[in-house]
């Protein structure tokens, strides 16, 4: 659980690091905006070029990157594949037939479930995964076997490759530049940047500060929460709880038995740290000072207006060409 | 030899990789029987780490433990070939917040929890629930009470019976007298020193109180930044002069024979640990 990546900031210098954190937010959303408008491949991977020049230029590495991409995984193969198969406009690619017999069934089951129990021991899980769809896919296209009793055909057509291929460019920038925001600025700070942007709001009575102040509460409690869930759950083994083994019933216990000390510790929590806020005068809504004030350099006005420069030139390229 | 530490060590990991050492390099052996230890040394100093491998819910990084038989080390989680669980039976340990284990409706149910995890049935459990709550000073109206509108220091007597219920070979107790007023503290401790004479059963204490560890214990472990830095009888530990270095106290009674027999020009025979005995020792002093 403590290697989480997307969200976390990693302390580092590089003029992303020196940004103001609304100027960091509101690039983040107008670059959003632009991968959004971009609807040709090409302009996408020129995008994706861009990226990996901030990137660059802010000195993140491409493994940091990658690592937060890395839960998304299953999400980018899905999507990918979905398109791939169902996507069927423009010039056929590749063809091939599936012959669907019991053996050649039996055959891609057992290639599958080998592939289950093995790949814990493989290194390169990726491409072990590929491998296995690979073989799954020659095993059925194989007319060897006797007793077919259907056929299907598995054909990849020149928008569905392209299709498969932008949208996953998309969802890799979105996670690309979202992280690029966590990783450099700090909680506290990204906070404050959204309750300024937000602030705003006032006029339509919605209070950003406390949107604000509730959003960093949670933040911090996410560590200690989790500290807490595991002394709960020594606790509770103490008395023989296994929460690794046991059957289906037994694991019910097991969640209530970490849940209902969870829950009372947390109000207990929230109770003490409403004593302590209203100790120290904390009133919501009412004006105050700030030990840290953020303030807008020339690096931020430089920043956002190359963002809305790339912007200009997404919705241009569009409209244009 | 029911506990055996050999080179024991424990590393934190933390957010920036960089491990905290918790533990360090300790040996230790302790009997199944017969011992009342107590566990003493600053916040942070790993006594509750060590307690902790001490029924294996914390596996060292390096070195072994061996409890009952059963060999833990760092490879014991991964390979699943040991189960855990049978030595939480044999080894109880109460925590030092009640809060981390109480959540049944009453405080009957939560006491049977313990027990019926290691395959008591739930009559035996009821009597052992019912047998307890009269042990840890409570009585068997408190059965039928919800757990968590009870007192600090009654939910923590409740979460030490559901300990004791599971019938334990070696009792782990960290911190149980914390957050106890005086009558209630020196009840339980007599309670714990009765489950020691009477069933002669292993008591580990974890504590910062020098009255207990020199009042009751026949052994005291000293921990210090991961080390065990004493090992051994309370007595000496006390007679020494430096002890301060470890961040101890002299003990109460100590504190007052050391001023009386400066101040009578006596020598005790035997420096006594109790109230019981210091008066015994002063009616022979009057003689």
């Amino acid at each position: 659980m403590k290697n989480i990546v997307i969200g976390r900031y990693i302390p580092g210098n590089s003029f992303l690091y020196s940004l103001d954190p609304r100027t960091k937010i509101l690039a983040l959303l107008i670059l959003m905006i632009g991968v959004f408008v971009i609807d040709h491949i090409m302009h996408m991977v020129y995008a994706i070029a861009i990226i990996f020049l901030v990137l660059l230029l802010g000195k993140i590495s491409i493994k940091r990157i990658y690592l937060g991409l890395r839960p998304l995984l299953f999400l980018l193969i899905f999507t990918f594949t979905f398109q791939i198969i169902f996507n069927r406009h423009g010039e056929l690619l590749f063809e091939e037939t599936l012959y669907y017999s019991p053996v050649s069934i039996a055959l891609a089951a057992a290639i599958g479930i080998f592939w289950f129990f093995t790949k814990r021991f493989i290194k390169f899980r990726l491409l072990y995964f590929l491998m296995t769809l690979l073989a799954i896919g020659t095993v059925l296209s194989l007319t060897l076997f006797p007793g077919t009793f259907a056929t299907g055909r598995f054909a990849v057509y020149e928008e569905g490759l392209f299709m498969a291929l932008f949208i996953m460019l998309r969802l890799i920038i979105i996670v690309t530049l979202s992280t690029m925001l966590t990783m450099t600025t700090k909680p506290t700070d990204l906070n404050l940047g959204l309750e300024q942007i937000l602030a705003p709001l006032k006029i339509l009575r919605i209070n950003a500060e406390e949107i604000a102040m509730i959003i960093s509460i949670s933040l911090r409690y996410i560590p200690t929460l989790l500290d807490e869930a595991n002394k709960i759950m020594l606790a509770q083994a103490s008395r023989g709880v296994d929460f690794e083994e046991g059957k289906m019933k037994e694991k019910v216990v097991q969640i209530v038995s970490l849940l209902v000390p969870m829950f009372i510790i947390s109000f207990k929590r929230s109770d003490d740290l409403a004593n302590a806020m209203e100790a120290r005068s904390f009133a919501p809504g009412r004006p105050r000072t700030r030990l840290h004030v953020l303030t807008w350099k020339r690096l931020d006005s430089c920043v956002l207006a190359l963002s809305f420069l790339l912007l200009v030139t997404a919705i241009l390229s569009r409209v244009l060409l | 030899m029911a506990i055996k530490f050999e080179r024991v060590s424990f590393q934190y990991t933390s957010m920036d990789n960089k491990g905290y050492l918790a533990l360090a390099d300790i040996n230790l052996s302790i009997n199944k029987t017969g011992e009342f230890i107590t566990l003493i040394g600053e916040t942070g100093s790993g006594k509750s780490t060590l307690a902790q491998h001490m029924n294996a819910l914390l596996q060292p990084t390096e070195g072994r433990v061996h409890i009952f038989g059963i060999t833990v080390d760092d490879k014991t989680k991964k390979q699943r070939k040991i189960k855990l669980n049978p030595i939480r039976k044999q080894v109880g340990l109460v925590f030092q917040f009640p809060e981390y284990q109480l959540f049944e409706e009453t405080v009957e149910k939560d006491i049977m929890f313990g027990p019926k995890n290691f395959g008591v049935s739930t009559e035996e459990a009821a009597k052992r629930a019912e047998k307890m709550i009269e042990v840890v000073g409570l009585d068997a109206s408190y059965l039928k009470r919800s757990p968590f509108n009870l007192s600090g220091g009654e939910k923590k007597r409740v979460s030490i019976a559901g300990i004791l219920a599971m019938e334990p070979e070696i009792l782990i107790l960290d911190e149980p007298t914390s957050g106890l007023d005086p009558i209630g503290r020196n009840a339980l401790l007599d309670v714990f020193y009765n489950i020691h004479t009477e069933l002669d059963k292993t008591v580990i204490i974890i504590t910062h109180d020098m009255n207990t560890v020199y009042e009751y214990a026949k052994r005291v472990m000293v921990m210090r930044e991961g080390v065990l830095v004493y090992d051994g009888d309370p007595v000496a530990l006390f007679s020494k002069s430096n002890i301060d270095r470890w961040n101890l106290d002299v003990p109460d009674i100590l504190g007052l024979t050391r001023d009386l027999e400066a101040k009578f020009d006596y020598k005790f025979t035997e420096p006594p640990r109790s109230r019981k005995a210091l008066f015994k020792a002063l009616e022979g002093m009057l003689k």
